[in-house]
Parts: C-alpha cells; sequence; structure tokens
C-alpha cells in the first residue's frame, strides 16, 4: 500500500532526525573514544615512569644492600675499599674511578692497580694517576663529610680527556693516613638522587672502616697484654728463683757447718789412718832388719814385732775409721745432692714425686737450724700415694716452713710432721710449739715483703712465694695459729686420678 | 544512569512501537542530551524517567507496566553484555546470589562509577528467595521484569511478588520470588 505523500515526508523528517541523531552520537563516541585512549595512554606513560622508578629504587637498593653486606662482613679493609670502590663505580656509571692511600698530602705505597675502569678491572695508569690526583685537595688534613663534585675543565690532558666531572671524597685510616675515593665521569650531568644514595654509602663505609681500625687496635691491645702476661710469668719465675736463692744464702752457714761436721771427722781420721799407715811401715822395716840379720823370722818374733805397734788394735780401728770416713762422705754428699735439688730452678713441670723424700729432702737442708734446741718427730709414712709435683719448689716451700718454724721456737720446741690420706687429698701437716701469730700477722702472712724477722734476717717474700708454688700445685694452704702455743700449717695435695 | 540503557530502550520502543514513536518522544520530551544516546556515556536519570513517563501516557500504560516490559525484555540484551561469568548460571536463585558476588562486581571493573542495586537476602526456602532491593532510583518493576527475563533462559517458571514496596507506600522494596511447578 503506497504510502500518502505526507507520510512519506514524516517518514523522512523522522529518518533524518534519527541520522542526525546517530551521527551526532558517533561523534560523542569517537571523542570519548578519544579521550579514553589518551587517558590510557597516559596512564602508559605514567606505568612506565613508575616502573623506572621502581627499577632506580631497586638499583640503589641493591648497590645499599651490597656495600652493606661488604661493610659487615670479615673481609679485609683493603678488600672492603676495592669493593666499594667497584660497587660504587659500577652503581654510579661511571667510566673511572681511583683508590689511594695519603700521608701529610703525599700519596704512600706503590700505584699500581689503584684505577679501576669500567666494567671492572683494575689497572696501572700512570699518566692518568698523576692527572687525576691533582683534582684532588690531598694537602687537605680534615676529612670531607660528604662527597665533593668538581668540574673537570682541563682539555690540555691527553688522559683526562673527555672527563666533565670527578666525584669525591675521604676518610682516615691507622696512623694519620687518610683514603682517597674518586670517580671520573663522562656524563654532561651528575645524578644528585645516585650522590645522595653514595652518602648513604659513605656513611656504611665509614662505620666499616671505624670497626676494622677498632679490631686491629683490640688486636693490638691484645697482643700487647699476653706480651704483659708473659713477662709477668717470667718475673714470678724470677721472683721464686730469687726467693730460693736468698733463703738458702741464710740456709748457707748452717748448710756448711752440716758439711764441716764430716769434714772435720774424716780429715782427723784420715790423719789416725796416716799415722797406722806409718805403724805399717814400721813392722815392715823391723821385720826386713830381722830377717837380714837371723836370715829368718818365725812366729814367735813376728808376733812381738806386731805387739809393737798393737797392730790388732790398729786393725779394727782403721776399719771403723774407713767406715766412719764413708759414713760421713755419704752425708756431705746427700746434702750437696739435696742443695742442687733445691738450687735447681727447673722449668716448674709437674712430675709424680713421693711427698715422703722430698720432705726429708728438706729437713736435711735445714737441719742445722733445727738439731740443736729443737725436736722433730717426723711421722710421715712411708708408704704415702704419689702426688704431681715439683721436687724443687716443693722442696723450697718444706724448707721455708721449717725454717720459719725454728724462728718461731727460738727457746726450743717440737716440730711435727704428719701426713694422712683423706678421701679428697693428701694432707700435710706441719705443727711447731712456737709463739704463733696474732691475727695481723696471720692476715698478711702471705703478703709479698711482709715479715716479723729484723732487717736483713728474712726477705718477707719466703711465704708469698711459698703460697704461689702451692697454688700452682692446686694445695688448699690453711694455717691455724694461737699466740703461745704455736702455729699448724695443713696442706691438702690433691689425689691423683684412679 | 549508563548509556546502555537508553540505548536498549531506544531499541525496545523501536521494536515494539517503531522509529516514529521514539522521535515522536524525543520531539516531546527536549531532554538535555536531545536523544544523543552512546552506550558507554552517562545521563542524568531523569531523562529515563521523561521518556518512560511519556511511554506510560501514549501507551495508557502503567508504570509497573513498562518498567516491568522493558525489563524482561532488558534481561537477554544485559546478558550478551555481561562478562563471561553471568553465562555459567542455570537457575534463578543462584543468578541472583551471583548478581551481587559475581557481575557486579565485573561491572564495577569497567565502569567504577556506575550505581548498582544491592541485593540483600533475607530468607531462602528450597523454592523460594527473599530479599530486599536497595536502590535510590526505585526501580523494583524493572527488577521484576528482569527476573521474569532470568527464568526465561534458564527455563523455569517463577512468580515475582513484594510483599513491601515503596511504591505502595511500604518502607522498603522486597522481592519474593517463588519457584512454580
Amino acid at each position: 500500500m503506497a504510502k500518502s505523500r505526507e507520510e512519506l515526508e514524516t517518514r523522512i523528517a523522522v529518518l533524518e532526525r534519527k541520522v542526525e541523531r546517530e551521527k551526532k552520537a558517533r561523534v560523542m563516541s569517537e571523542q570519548h573514544l578519544e579521550h579514553h585512549s589518551r587517558a590510557v595512554y597516559e596512564a602508559n606513560q605514567s606505568l612506565q615512569a613508575s616502573l623506572a622508578m621502581a627499577k632506580k629504587k631497586q638499583a640503589e637498593l641493591e648497590f645499599l644492600r651490597q656495600t652493606s653486606g661488604d661493610v659487615s662482613s670479615d673481609i679485609s679493609l683493603q678488600e672492603l675499599i676495592s669493593n666499594t670502590v667497584e660497587l660504587t663505580g659500577q652503581f654510579f656509571s661511571v667510566e673511572c674511578g681511583l683508590f689511594i692511600v695519603t700521608k701529610d698530602g703525599e700519596a704512600l705505597d706503590s700505584q699500581e692497580d689503584n684505577i679501576w675502569r669500567a666494567p671492572n678491572q683494575w689497572v696501572t695508569d700512570t699518566e692518568f694517576f698523576e692527572q687525576a690526583v691533582k683534582f684532588l685537595p690531598l694537602h687537605q688534613q680534615e676529612c670531607l663529610s660528604m662527597w665533593l663534585v668538581s668540574a673537570i675543565d682541563d682539555e690540555s690532558s691527553q688522559a683526562m680527556s673527555g672527563f666533565k666531572w670527578i666525584v669525591f671524597v675521604n676518610f682516615a685510616l691507622l696512623g694519620d693516613k687518610i683514603a682517597w675515593l674518586a670517580f671520573f665521569s663522562r656524563a654532561e650531568f651528575i645524578d644528585e638522587e645516585a650522590l645522595s644514595v653514595l652518602g648513604t654509602a659513605r656513611e656504611h663505609l665509614l662505620s666499616g672502616i671505624n670497626r676494622r681500625v677498632t679490631d686491629v687496635n683490640i688486636r693490638k691491645r691484645t697482643v700487647e697484654l699476653q706480651d704483659t702476661v708473659n713477662r709477668l710469668e717470667q718475673a714470678k719465675r724470677q721472683l721464686i728463683q730469687s726467693e730460693k736463692m736468698a733463703s738458702l744464702g741464710q740456709l748457707a752457714a748452717g748448710v756448711a757447718h752440716e758439711i764441716n761436721n764430716p769434714v772435720g771427722f774424716i780429715r782427723s781420721n784420715l790423719e789416725m789412718l796416716e799415722e797406722y799407715l806409718q805403724d805399717y811401715q814400721t813392722l815392715h822395716e823391723s821385720m826386713l832388719r830381722h830377717i837380714e840379720t837371723a836370715g829368718q823370722l818365725d812366729a814367735q818374733h813376728y808376733k812381738e814385732l806386731c805387739d809393737n805397734i798393737d797392730l790388732a788394735y790398729i786393725q779394727q780401728d782403721a776399719k771403723d775409721l774407713l767406715g766412719s770416713n764413708l759414713e760421713g762422705l755419704e752425708r756431705v754428699k746427700e746434702i750437696v745432692e739435696n742443695l742442687r735439688t733445691f738450687s735447681h730452678s727447673g722449668d716448674g713441670k709437674l712430675e709424680r714425686i713421693n711427698l715422703g723424700v722430698c720432705i726429708e729432702g728438706a729437713l736435711k737442708i735445714a737441719w742445722n737450724a733445727l738439731k740443736y734446741e729443737h725436736i722433730v718427730e717426723n711421722q710421715i709414712p712411708n708408704d704415702l700415694p704419689e702426688v704431681l709435683g715439683n721436687i724443687g719448689q716443693l722442696q723450697q716451700v718444706f724448707v721455708n716452713l721449717f725454717v720459719n718454724a725454728a724462728y718461731a721456737m727460738d727457746a726450743g720446741g717440737t716440730l711435727t710432721l704428719k701426713a694422712h690420706v683423706t678421701p679428697d687429698a693428701l694432707l700435710v701437716e706441719v705443727r711447731d710449739t712456737g709463739c704463733g701469730m696474732d691475727r695481723k700477722t696471720l692476715d698478711q702472712l702471705f703478703t709479698p715483703f711482709f715479715t716479723t724477722k729484723p732487717v736483713g734476717v728474712g726477705t718477707g717474700l719466703g711465704l708469698s712465694v711459698s703460697y704461689a708454688i702451692l697454688e700452682s700445685h692446686n694445695v688448699l694452704t690453711q694455717v691455724s695459729s694461737t699466740v703461745g702455743k704455736g702455729t699448724l700449717f695443713s696442706l691438702s695435695f690433691p689425689l691423683l686420678d684412679g | 544512569m549508563k548509556g546502555i540503557i537508553f540505548v536498549k530502550l531506544n531499541q525496545f520502543v523501536d521494536e515494539l512501537w517503531g522509529e516514529e514513536f521514539w522521535d515522536a518522544l524525543l520531539q516531546e520530551a527536549t531532554l538535555p542530551s536531545e536523544g544523543i544516546y552512546t552506550s558507554v556515556a552517562t545521563y542524568d536519570d531523569e531523562e529515563l524517567f521523561t521518556l518512560v513517563g511519556l511511554i506510560m501516557l501514549k501507551q495508557g500504560l502503567s508504570a509497573q507496566q513498562a518498567q516491568f516490559a522493558f525489563g524482561q525484555w532488558m534481561f537477554k540484551e544485559l546478558l550478551l553484555a555481561a562478562p563471561p561469568e553471568a553465562h555459567k548460571f542455570t537457575d534463578v536463585f543462584e543468578f541472583l546470589y551471583g548478581v551481587q558476588a559475581v557481575i557486579h562486581v565485573e561491572v564495577k571493573k569497567l565502569n567504577p562509577e556506575a550505581i548498582l542495586p544491592e541485593f540483600e537476602f533475607i530468607q531462602e526456602t528450597d523454592n523460594s528467595l527473599t530479599f530486599h532491593y536497595i536502590s535510590p532510583r526505585h526501580m523494583c518493576y524493572f527488577c521484576e521484569g528482569i527476573i521474569q527475563g532470568l527464568a526465561a533462559h534458564t527455563g523455569q517458571t517463577v512468580s515475582v511478588e513484594q510483599p513491601e514496596c515503596v511504591h505502595e507506600g511500604g518502607e522498603r522494596c522486597v522481592m519474593k520470588v517463588t519457584k512454580v511447578g
């Protein structure tokens, strides 16, 4: 059915309006799309910028992580600085780095392999080095508090050509030395942000260097202390020996007397024996004369001749005299042997020893001080277990105790020696019936140079040295004393295991 | 309101009453946008209400009838534009739950400024689901139509009633969807 003209015109008008709306809608859509695309583009750009920033931050963090890692590690100062130059050069994207140590403004050491070149190589370049250090204020003794940047405007030097900037810092080392780090860049501009990261790295490095410097000082101090300890040990050994010699000096007269006694009777015995030899000579001559005149010697006559010189007595007495001499020599030999043991400084090494034998020897050395006015009751059994000890040093202790006991009993008394085994120790007791000591004296008993003897008689070191010896033997020393009654020293020697 | 709704309304009117009717609506309505709609732009809600009001007037329809018809027709159109997740549902109730959890989430991703209705589920039995329809636009009749369109899509028969409705003097709109048969 054909539409009327009016209807068609209305239809056309509707469609025209529709087309118009569609056109405008399309323009709007395109504008919207354009706007959207731009927004997407901008978002993309911003994301890329963020990514680049994140990567940069990551590189900075990685750089700081590596430098901090080095700082807190145990690598040497030299390695720490070399690593720092490498890491910094790579992070800072420079072509060249430099590390020198100066003292009083002058470069120290060899200038070999002290130039770092990208990507990562240490080289020797004397010409570059000489030109490069001109840009560093080496004469300056103060350390910089931050990285400094200088422009390089020296076009004359071949070695420096192309470099635009030098970035450098320094810090103090031990012995007034200064370490310098410098980096050379060809870049047009210096990245200020990277500089601030370098600042952080510098602080880490400083703390690392300080720590190492402190470590070196501590090691030095430890060596010095060890040295002092060694010297003290040596001094202590010398002191023990000196005190021993001093007490030996005091004992010398007594010991001389002890030796002189047997020497005296040996001599008089020998004189007697000489006379007896003379008598034998006389007998021999009488017999010869008789045989020459009578031609023979009968038994009757021989007996008469023997009776003339009292041969039977001579024979018996000579035997006694020889026995007495041998005994006397044995005594001298023992005293000399004990003196040798006593005076021998030795190495202080502990060996298995019998304390009974040790005490016996000490008694012999101190005998002269005791034998006249004192009774010595040596109740030490023969079957004591062995202990670890240095026989020379322990003899020194006992001689000291015995001489002190004799000194305390100037009007005579009894020195009693006892020993017995307890579950934990071998207990040796040295008791005297002397004047005893008051509290004040007891308190200072082991103090060096404390003595109750008159000037020139004691060194005041005897008991303090004895105490040191007993301590080194892990011996527990106890003293109890009553004024007017006497003193008891109890020494607990540790038992050998097993 | 997103332009897609206007574009679809245009399409719906064209299909039902012809381009001349749509043209006449625009001529009469004198809208700020002049009826130039693109799906990606956003337009004043009032334009929709003006257009729907005119349709009701010219076609002698109630608001309920108009919105319901448009909603029912609109469902399949929206489904075409919906994210792939929307296509996996085979049950009306599942879909209604999924609208909030899945579909509206996807819509928000693409159109952060879009104002979307919220469903607050109140009660569910084997064959009925009751929820609170919350939207500043109060297009509960449109929502009813959408649900019927959805049921047609899943091949189910449902009845939709509103025990409470702001258009009926209620405080809020409550939808009760019941599976029939």
